[in-house]
């Protein structure tokens, strides 16, 4: 049995993440009735849909048998895959990063930031990074009540924290913003190159001409970092070495793109559906500033209830079992991160936003040797900011209607007006 | 559930786990090292998370 072509193509069309309760209704039923099958659309390869936490789980525990690289990493119709090929001389993914690499490969990359991004690592960036906070809750009470808290704080404050972090030039952020918005958002005309909508081929071609002013941007850093050498990530990526080498053009660029792009356009998304979960809520609020303990509670909550990236795929590289169904190898997977942060196997709940969990196993970074790297960082960005406008907010609520752009992938609300007073 | 030198415990934000009879020679951990006499600069090599986001395993 496979899953129909009409729940199948609900759960990858980019519209249907724009009004999200489509993708949660359609992945409740498929938990419920096929939680990992396979799905068989006429423009897909095939493709199992790993829908329950502990499927995924399982799965990212074991890289050796799944991996990243052989195929393309997200969701793409077969003529697009075959296109990347064409345009990358045979390798699946446009840009090869930390998520579409394997084995020794990714060991040695991650290696390059790991040590200087864990909990311990990052923890004198909090002053830092509560400063560039106040700065944007300020930025935000200047707008005297009313603001879009997505365009106005949601995708500035991570930004501004991880270009710090990177290297990267204030006066730089908003063409690093725009380029992470093409990069991501392809499919929503508007955010897009084109501001357009655009066909298969058009998304291609405005993906690969982001890619290259990507590119020419970071020869630029590297050139600089190498000659000046800092203690900043994109520093240390320029200056790494593998084996005795520079890591090579793919690999450099890889790292530069994913840290500058996925490094806020995530705990963008995450901030702006925790706001938009706030505005929708009068009592949170209260509840937060007469529970401050509970911070690490509603940022968790947060990423769970956001879930940024909405899927991987893996490929099996060996025949193995899971859930129940037998995988074969060359099998490509859809690890369903949307899906999973909804299992009613592990939340009670799962579509009520809680404070109150005290165990909360969200999966939205993942899980396993590819968890995300910036991990941490995200966390403690988050629970500043957040900390730093508890304080200031007296009441919020929605000022109009939310809206998530559209997009399969890495997404969320792009717009969350609010109104809201100040103590 | 198993007894100090045997147990297995698990990082909670990406499933690393630590066998105490295997210790993590590769980190300077001797086969058989209990969990809570890891050195305590010893983070989750898969992630960086502290020892405090270990849960033990309860097979």
């Amino acid at each position: 049995m496979t899953i129909s072509e009409e729940l199948a193509r609900a759960i990858i069309d980019p519209k249907s993440y724009s009004r999200r309760e489509i993708v949660d209704a359609a992945f409740a039923k498929i938990r419920a009735e096929q939680p990992l099958d396979q799905a068989r659309l006429p423009d897909f390869d095939p493709f199992w849909v790993v829908s329950r936490h502990a499927d995924i789980k399982e799965i990212e525990r074991q890289p050796d048998i799944f991996h990243n690289g052989d195929m393309s990493t997200f969701l793409s119709p077969h003529d697009g895959v075959e296109r990347v090929k064409a345009l990358t001389g045979g390798e699946p993914n446009l840009i090869r990063s930390l998520v579409s690499v394997d084995g020794d490969e990714h060991k040695a990359l991650r290696g390059v930031v790991f040590p200087h991004v864990t909990p311990r690592a990052i923890k004198p960036l909090e002053d830092q990074i509560r400063s560039i906070a106040g700065e944007f809750v300020d930025h935000m009470l200047s707008f005297e009540g009313e603001c879009d808290f997505a365009t106005d704080v949601a995708f500035l404050y991570p930004l501004r924290v991880i270009m710090t972090v990177l290297g990267v030039p204030q006066e730089d952020e908003p063409f690093m913003l725009k380029l992470t918005q093409e990069l991501f958002n392809n499919a929503d005309p508007e955010l897009n190159r084109r501001r357009a909508e655009l066909t298969p081929d058009e998304m291609l071609k405005s993906l690969w001409e982001t890619t290259m002013e990507l590119e020419t941007y970071f020869a630029a850093v590297t050139e600089k970092f190498r000659a000046h050498p800092t203690g900043q990530i994109n520093s240390l990526i320029a200056n790494a070495t593998i084996n005795g080498e520079f890591l090579n053009h793919r690999q450099l660029m890889g790292y530069y793109i994913i840290a500058a792009t996925a490094g806020h356009d995530t705990t963008s998304n995450t901030t702006a559906g925790a706001m938009w979960a706030l505005a929708e809520r009068p009592e949170l609020l209260k509840a937060m500033q007469d529970n401050p303990d509970r911070i690490n509670a509603f940022v968790e909550e947060s990423i769970r209830w956001e879930v940024p990236v909405k899927h991987f795929m893996r490929s099996a590289v060996s025949d193995c079992a899971i859930g129940g169904q037998q995988i074969k190898a060359g099998d490509w997977l859809m690890l369903s991160y949307q899906s999973a942060n909804r299992d009613e196997a592990v939340w009670a709940d799962p579509f009520d936003f809680r404070i109150d969990r005290d165990q909360n196993p969200q999966i939205a970074f993942g899980y396993g040797v590819h968890v995300c790297l910036g991990q941490h960082l995200a966390r403690m960005e988050m629970r500043i900011l957040w900390e730093e406008l508890f304080k200031r907010l007296k009441s919020v609520e929605m000022n109009g209607q939310g809206e998530r752009t559209i997009s399969n992938f890495v997404c969320g609300p792009k717009h969350v007006p609010i109104r809201f007073t100040v103590n | 559930m198993d007894s100090p030198g045997s147990r297995k415990w698990r990082c909670r934000n990406c499933g690393f786990i630590y066998d105490e009879a295997l210790g993590l020679p590769e980190a300077g951990i001797a086969p058989g090292t209990l969990f809570e006499d890891i050195p305590a600069d010893w983070y989750c090599p898969d992630c960086g998370s502290e020892q405090d986001d270990f849960e033990l395993v309860d097979y």
